[in-house]
Order: C-alpha cells, then structure tokens, then sequence
C-alpha cells in the first residue's frame, strides 16, 4: 500500500467514525443519565433529517449555492432540532416514563417498539425511495497530493468535535447538567433535593434527539434521506458507544472514530474481505466488552451486597 | 379464573379471525398476484413493480375485463425481501385468494422459494426481475420478462472487452442475489473472452459508505469499474467516486435504467455506459406507459416496474384467451396461454418466452451523457460471440 | 384458507420452539439475549448444507445442527456471562449480526446471497413429510415443541431450574448459597441455544430453501416478544406468546386486510403492540409460573420485577 492510499484510507476512516461519533453522542447522553438504550434514536435521527430535508428545499426553492442557500441550511437544521426535540420529549412521556421502575427489560422493548412505529410510518407517509439533500455548500474536493478530501468531511468531523465539547461542558458546568448528573446517580435521592427529576429526564430526551437531528441531517448530504436510514448506521453508532464506555461522552467520540478507522483499515490492510465489514465492527465490540465490559472509558459500577 | 378466561378470548379471537376474512370476496371474480417487498430496505423495488401491475389490471379492467364483463381483482402480497414471509405470502395467494396467476416475486432468492411452491401447485409465475439463471429451471409454471443474469452478464463481459475494448476491470457489486448473480456473469464472460477482472469488492445491503472499497479499487488501476447495482447504491458509489477524484469509466446494468438515478446522482452519471432493455426509449408505447405511471403514482417506472406491466399484461392476456375459449380460468390452460405467446408487443420490446420459460430477448447498451441515456444499440450473443442486432 | 391456516400454525411451532429457548436464558436465567436468529440461522444451514451437499438424510442432520448451535451457545455464553443488562443485550446482538453476516459472505460453502435452494423433504419409515401438504408437517412440529416442553418443564422444577431462578433475582445471594453461577447460566444459553438450532433445522426442512435474509435482528426481537409477552419463566406462556405473535403478524393476510391497508401498517401495529404491552402488562400474559412445592400454599402468579 502507498502512502497515498494510506492517507485516503485514513481520512475515509476517519470521517466514516466521525459520522458514527456524531450519533453516539447522543446515544450514550440518553444512556449516561438514564441508563436506557434508546433504540427509536436512529429514528429520531431519520426523522430529523426529512424535517430538515422539506424545511431545506422549501426554503430554498431554485436559488443557486450560496449565502441563501447556508441560511436556509441553518434554518432548516434548528427547526429540525426543535422538531426532533418535541418528538424526543413526547415518546418519552408516551412510551418510556411509565415504564421507569419497571424491569430493564420493559423500556428496552418499549423502544423496539417505537423504532418499528416510527420507520415504518416514515416509509408509509414519505415513500419507499431515497431523497436526495442537496449540498448547501460547494462540495468541490480538496487535493492534498493524492489525498482527497471533502468540505463536507471536514464539516462533520469539525461538528461532532464541537457538538462533544459543548455537551461535555453543558454537562460538567452548566446547573441542567449538575441536576442531570445528580439524577444519573440517584433519581431518588436527586428528587429529595429539589431537583425536578421529570423535568431533567424531558430535557436529556430533548437535547439527545436535537443532537440526532444534527447527526441526520449531516449524513443525509451524504447518504441520501430514506426511511431505514436510522437503523444501520444508529445500530453502529451504538456499537461506537458501547466501546467507548456508554454514558461517557468523550469516550463516545473516541469510540466512533475507533470503530470508523478499524472498519477502514480492517479491510484495507488486513485483507479481510470487504463484505464482512459489519462482523468486524460487531466483533471489535465483543471482544472490547470482553476485556473491558464498561468500555474502554466507562466506569466500573461496583455491584453493593 | 379472570387470567384463563382472558387468554382463551384471545385465542378464540385469533382462531376466528379467519372466519370473518370469507365474508367480503366476490366469488365470479378471478383474482392474479402481486408479491414483492413492500416494506423494509428493499420496499422501493417491490412498490414500482406493483405500481405497474396495479396499473395494467386498471387498465384491463377500464376496457371491460375477460370478455368484455369480467373485471380482475389485484391481490398483493408483502414478501418482506425473505425466504420465510414469502412462502406464507404465496401460500396467502394460493389458498385464500385462489390467483389465477402470479407476478412476481421481485428478488431471485425468494423466487427460487415460491417458484417450488408455484410449480407444485400449478400456478403460473411471470418475475419481473428475478435474474439468476437458474431461476426457469425450476419449471414449467416460471417464466420472467427480464433477461437472466447469464445473458446480460454475457453481453456485457463481451460489449467491454470486444467494443469498449477493456482488458482488466475492477467490479464493486452488493452482496445480494442480483448483484452478485451479475458479477458472476459478467466476470464468466469478459474472462472467456480474454480479459481479466484484477479486483472484485463488495459491500453489505444497507451500507452507504463506499470510500474504502473504491480507495482499494482505485490503487488497481483497472481501466473501467462495472457496478452492478440498485439506484441508491448506485448514485452513491458514483458520487463518493468523484469525491475521491476517480476519473474511471463506469459500467453498470439494467438497475441504472431506473431514473432515480438522475435524480439522486445528478452530473456523477455523466459517461456511464449500461447494459438496459433493448431499445425502449423509442416506443411511443413506453412513453405512453411511462406518462400513465407517473400521472398515477408520481414516481417514474425503472425497467423491473417496466417488467412488470408487460408481465401483468400477458398473463391477462393469456387468461382473457383461455376465458374466452372456455368460459373458465384453468390454471394449467393459463400456463400453455402464457408459454404460447408468440411476438408480444411490450412495453419493454417484443416478448417471445424461450422454451425453460426464460424471456428471449437482446440487451440494449446506451451511455449516459449528462443526464441523458444514449441508445447504442442492441446486442445478443451467438455461439459465444457478441453480434449486434440493431 | 386452510392451507394458509397450517402455515401459520407451522411457522408458530418453529417459533415456539426458539422462544421456549429464550424463555431458558431470559425467563429463568435472566440474561437479556438478543441472538436467537444466530442460532436460527446456524440450525438451519446445517441442515441445508448436510442434505445438499453431503446427501444427509434431514433425521442425520438433527443432531448436528443441535451440536453446533450447542457450541455456539457455549463459546457465545462463557464469554459474555460477564456482562450484564443492556451489554450482554449488545454483545449477543453483535452476534447474530455476524453470523448473518459471515453466511451471507462464505459463498463457497453457504452460497452466500443466493442461498442454498432443493432441500429434500425429510423421509420417515418410507413416508416423505411433504411441506406443501402441511399435515404431517405440521403433526412433526407439534410433536417437537412437545417434547422440547415436557424436556424444559422438567428441567425447570429440576435442580437446575432452582438455581438459576436464585441467580436470576440475586446474583450474589445465590452465590453465597454455593450455588456455581457461571455453570448454570452456561448451561442456560446452551440449552436456549441448541433447541433455537432444532427450530432452524425445521424451518429449512419446511421452506426447503434457505438465505440469509430470513435471520435478521427482527427474528431475535420476535422471539424476546413472544417471550415476555406470553410471560417470563412459564414455558407455557411463551409457546402461547408465540401463537398470538405469529397469528398478529399474519392477522391482516387472515383477515383480507393485507392487499388493502398499506404493508407498513403491519410493522406499525407490531411496534404498538408492544409499547402497550409494555406499559399495561409488563409481566405477559399469563405472567411468571410459580413453582409449587408439595402444598399450593405459595401463589406468586405475576410478580416479576
């Protein structure tokens, strides 16, 4: 191999685990506070992107690429994020918040549950087939040597950096994210000091399906808007946050670009065959739950007597 | 004693549910099949074929039905793309709705499946887009109006390496029963004919993300890439191409006729060549079946929903002859009605059924300039040896 | 009508088969396993390959198939054992994902996307079980799931049985009571494992073709729900939980609905279904069965959590 190839190979890596990075924030934020895989969030993120989608060609009508085109691209992510938001909050309320106290089993299934509802009333109100989301930028590739790499690439990787620092300050500095951490602990205990327990709950749904909607619309310029997108790329994003340590969130974003470099690079340098991309991933995750089964950042949860 | 009563209410509901199913079904009225996948991630492919029979048993029925009195009833079936759901779908068909005939299923793995089913029942099966050679061999009661993978594979691993004069091609297919049976073909031929396919990759169903598999395919070197895919694959790996700065030739098959692809790949089709159904684009009765389509649906046919309107239309056809003749719908009288067609003037070209039940017929190569498809002409293979017929 | 009706019956059999082994790992064991289609899977292609390749009668095949799920389970169970809850959810998810995988890519031996097609029916003394006739088909099914019943049933009030419904509700305590933890949930996913293999090996025997799109994530999520929803720990439930799932999921073919509701509609009830399950009767049906000892003094019917 080249080093030429090597450097593509890592860039694809790369921003294959920045998109994964990208989702698993917010999977492992729902997970950190509440201790629930929220299966419907490759969903949400689904949902999201065809609310941006509409809101986004609506808006632009036939302007050329430019400064119009950026705003309405803006625009048509924070009523995306608005959207998903509200969506987030009344699942929860629907679907999960009776079940709280219930077996971890119930809420888990509960989730299938509105995975299957969501995709399939996305595929029977919006069609079977993909979208197209047009760039709202110039997606000109850059050429450095043989490299090549696109705005769009960077966009993503830049945003899933920014989108972890503002969420981990959020969650370390701002009083929504003390209340949130004090709930992750002891709901319990965090009611007893005042703390509006359903309201820091609603917020997490909030923020998390916000933070999807971002995640779909970014990977919709790339992969097209269709109803079954959630589903691999959201089931991969969870692996990415497993083996980072769920509930951690920069270990969310480590874990993403792991997973994206070793899906690259399994098969560009191992040689392992191609189609068989998905049984790396899936492995890499066994085997990291194996050696390490809080992931490799997740703290160990002392079980008491 | 309330638990006991509440589970045996549920077991009496669902046990009677069938009972209320009889209530509705006009008996006098012969009802044909439609399966496909019509949800999951190959929904797409299921939902424009039954568009297009939907449509032909519409238009059937405008006209008066069998023998100008008889309308037909279209039922539809969900083969959700699986082996499992598709047996039950036909065993639904068969059993409940007692069809005359079936179009469909869409995809080879689950044709082999039900074309078993179809055989031993007796109930003829026109696929639309099952393309694995070995599909026909199942029986008298299979036939399909798309070419098997064998002949487009052929003429198109002898167009590339005979008139586009390509000698090592790398390929990047799905793995799936459609995309692989044509990476087989085509490999078997253009390597018979002296060329060499120096890298294959693949990817899973589902996937979006082609970069590290064409980076791979790009360090090779190989003159031109065959992508033997569906739409969204297609328009994908086209755009993550250019995106990479790949400046090969692609190749691809009849999935690219679908145009979607326009649509969700835009410039990036500009220069591909494919192998499609053989000069259509200059029928006025597939413009005119194409106009109906999207003024009913608002989506445009690819070649398979093309298929399908032919296939529906035979087999109505064929069951209007044998009503006419006899006053009945005999599935076996159907089947000889169906082998019989002689010359059918289809939207998709002229349809003659070979004696296996597989669909005669010459391929069609066009290369796309800008977003518009070129026709190059039409293309069958002789002895092994590509000859153009048109 | 009535053919249609067997098939129903037929596929509810299959089924119920893999949800009495999923009731072993999750009613009585305790461990959230989303892996039953690997297992599926497994049984099936060897019995697909053995008959087809190797010219194996389909009785040869039984016990293969059974051995190597067995194997499966094991090398899947003694790892994953360490992790808990929503991780060994993951991991045994990751699993079947591979599995699916790997035979979707081996062509040489599975013949990969196509499938392997021309399985011949099984023969009894002479007599062939012909699988469009249903019948004796469906008489062959019925007498498995008895049997597998009357085997787990007994099991369940055996030793073994005890002792993983202890580990099941404290881990710890039961360890203390010297119970071997590690052995008993083994055995649990090998023997959940193993009758999932037999119900592969029928279903390739009933639909005498096989490809690796029937065992996707959907199948292991089928048999969780027939599970929980018939009742956790009640062998009885779960045959039952797979009849009423079977029989929902066909209910709009049944009743004619199918060729006029959109196909979505379907997925969606589904999905409903279980989000309302899950909130008004999260013990199942007929909920847990209490294991009575001599007197029937102790009725605990339902109160799982």
């Amino acid at each position: 191999m080249g080093i030429a190839e090597f450097f593509q190979h890592l860039m694809n890596g790369l921003t294959l685990g920045g998109i994964y990075a990208l989702i698993a924030l917010g999977y492992t934020m729902v997970y950190g506070i509440l201790k629930f895989i929220n299966f419907a969030h490759g969903d949400i993120l689904m949902a999201g992107a065809y609310i941006g989608l509409f809101v986004f060609d609506g808006l632009r009508g036939d302007a050329p690429l430019g400064t119009w085109t950026m705003i309405a691209f803006f625009l048509a992510m924070l009523i995306s994020m608005g959207f998903s938001a509200i969506l987030g909050m009344s699942i929860e309320r629907i679907a999960y918040k009776p079940l709280r106290g219930a077996t971890r089993l119930a809420p888990l299934l509960s989730a299938i549950g509105v995975s299957f509802i969501l995709s399939n009333s996305a595929a029977w109100a919006f069609g079977t087939h993909s979208r197209k989301f047009n760039y709202p930028f110039d997606n000109t590739p850059v050429h450095i040597g043989d490299v090549v790499i696109t705005p769009h690439q960077i966009l993503i990787l830049s945003v899933s950096l920014i989108m972890m620092i503002i969420l981990k300050l959020f969650i370390d500095k701002t009083r929504m994210g003390k209340a949130m951490r004090a709930t992750s602990l002891d709901q319990g205990t965090a009611m007893l000091m005042g703390i509006n327990v359903n309201r820091v709950i609603s917020m997490t749904f909030a923020i998390g399906s916000a933070l999807a909607a971002v995640g779909g619309i970014l990977i919709a310029l790339d992969f097209k808007v269709y109803a079954t997108m959630g589903t691999m790329t959201g089931l991969k994003a969870f692996v990415a946050a497993v083996v980072g340590g769920i509930g951690n969130i920069s270990g969310a974003m480590f874990g993403g670009i792991l997973l994206g470099l070793l899906e690259t690079f399994g098969v560009a340098i191992f040689g392992i065959p191609t189609g068989l991309k998905d049984t790396i991933a899936f492995g890499v995750l066994i085997l990291i739950l194996l050696i390490k089964p809080e992931g490799l950042f997740g703290k160990v949860e002392k079980e008491k007597v | 004693m309330k638990k006991s009563l509440f589970v045996c209410f549920i077991l009496v509901a669902l046990l009677a549910s069938p009972l209320f199913a009889q209530g509705g079904g006009e008996a006098s009225s012969p009802k044909i099949g439609f399966m496909g996948p019509m949800s999951g991630d190959y929904a797409n492919y299921g939902v424009l074929s039954n568009n297009s029979t939907m449509l032909a048993v519409e238009q059937f029925n405008a006209k008066g039905g069998f023998g100008g009195k008889v309308p037909v009833v279209l039922v539809t079936e969900d083969s959700e793309g699986n082996v499992e759901k598709g047996l039950s779908a036909i065993e639904k068909l068969s059993s409940v709705d007692n069809i005359a005939g079936l179009v469909g299923p869409v995809f080879t793995g689950v044709s082999f499946a039900v074309g078993e089913r179809v055989q031993s029942e007796g109930i003829v099966m026109i696929s639309p887009s099952a393309t694995h050679a070995d599909i026909t061999s199942i029986g008298d009661y299979v036939f399909r109006t798309v070419v098997s993978d064998g002949l487009q594979g052929e003429v198109a691993g002898n167009y590339f390496y005979g008139e586009l004069g390509y000698r090592n091609i790398g390929v990047l297919y799905a793995k799936n029963d459609y995309s692989q049976g044509l990476y087989e073909g085509m490999t078997a031929a253009f390597e018979a004919a002296g060329g060499k396919v120096t890298i294959a990759e693949s990817f899973q169903v589902g996937d979006k993300d082609f970069k590290t598999q064409l980076t791979k395919i790009r360090s090779e070197k190989p003159e031109a890439i065959y992508i033997p895919n569906y739409t969204a694959e297609m328009a994908q790996i086209l755009e993550q191409a250019t995106q990479l700065g790949m400046d090969i030739p692609f190749l691809s098959c009849d999935g690219f006729s679908n145009p979607e692809i326009y649509d969700l790949a835009g410039d990036f089709t500009d220069g591909v060549i494919y192998v499609g159904p053989a000069k259509v684009k200059e029928s006025p009765a597939y413009s005119d079946f194409v106009a109906q389509y999207e003024a009913k649906f608002d989506v445009s046919p690819d070649s398979f929903a093309t298929n399908a309107y032919d296939g529906a239309n035979i087999l109505l056809q064929a069951m209007d002859k044998v009503y006419k003749e006899t006053g009945k719908f005999d599935r076996s009288a159907i089947r000889d009605a169906v082998a019989a067609t002689k010359d059918y003037a289809g939207v998709s070209g002229t349809i003659n059924f070979a004696e296996n039940g597989d669909l005669v017929a010459y391929q069609g190569l066009y290369k796309v300039n800008g977003t518009t498809p070129e026709y190059l002409g039409s293309y069958t293979v002789v002895d092994g040896v590509l000859t153009q017929v048109d | 009508m009535l053919n249609f009706f067997l098939l129903i019956l037929i596929y509810s059999g299959i089924y119920a088969l893999m949800a009495i082994g999923q009731n072993v790992i999750t009613g009585y064991g305790g461990m959230l396993s989303l892996t039953q289609a690997g297992f599926f899977a497994i049984g099936s292609y060897a019995t697909a390959i053995l008959t087809t390749q190797a010219g194996w009668s389909f009785w040869a095949t039984l016990p293969v198939a059974f051995l190597i799920s067995a194997l499966f389970g094991l090398a899947i169970g003694l790892p994953t054992l360490r992790l808990k809850g929503d991780y060994l959810a993951i991991a045994t998810l990751g699993f079947g994902e591979i599995v699916r995988n790997v035979l979707n890519n081996w062509d040489s031996l599975t013949n990969g996307p196509m499938g392997i097609q021309r399985i011949p029916m099984p023969v009894i003394l002479g007599y062939t079980i012909n699988p469009y006739k249903k019948y004796a088909f469906l008489v062959m099914v019925i007498v498995f799931v008895i049997i597998a019943y009357i085997l787990f049933q007994r099991l369940a009030r055996s030793r073994m049985g005890r002792a993983l419904a202890a580990v099941r509700e404290d881990e710890i305590a039961a360890q203390s009571m010297g119970i071997n933890i590690t052995k008993y949930k083994v055995y649990a996913f090998i023997l959940g494992a193993s009758v999932a293999g037999i119900a592969g090996s029928l279903q390739a025997a009933f639909t005498l073709s096989v490809t690796p799109g029937t065992y996707t994530f959907m199948v292991s999520v089928m048999v969780l729900c027939m599970v929980v929803l018939g009742g956790m720990g009640n062998f009885k439930a779960s045959i039952l939980g797979a009849f009423i799932i079977q029989f929902i999921s066909y209910f709009p073919q049944l009743t004619g609905l199918s060729s006029v509701i959109p196909p979505q509609f379907k997925q969606i009830l589904f999905g409903l279904i279980l989000v309302v399950m899950m909130i008004w009767r999260p013990q199942g049906i007929l909920g847990r069965e209490a294991t009575r000892y001599r007197k029937r003094a102790v009725s605990t019917t339902g109160g799982e959590q």
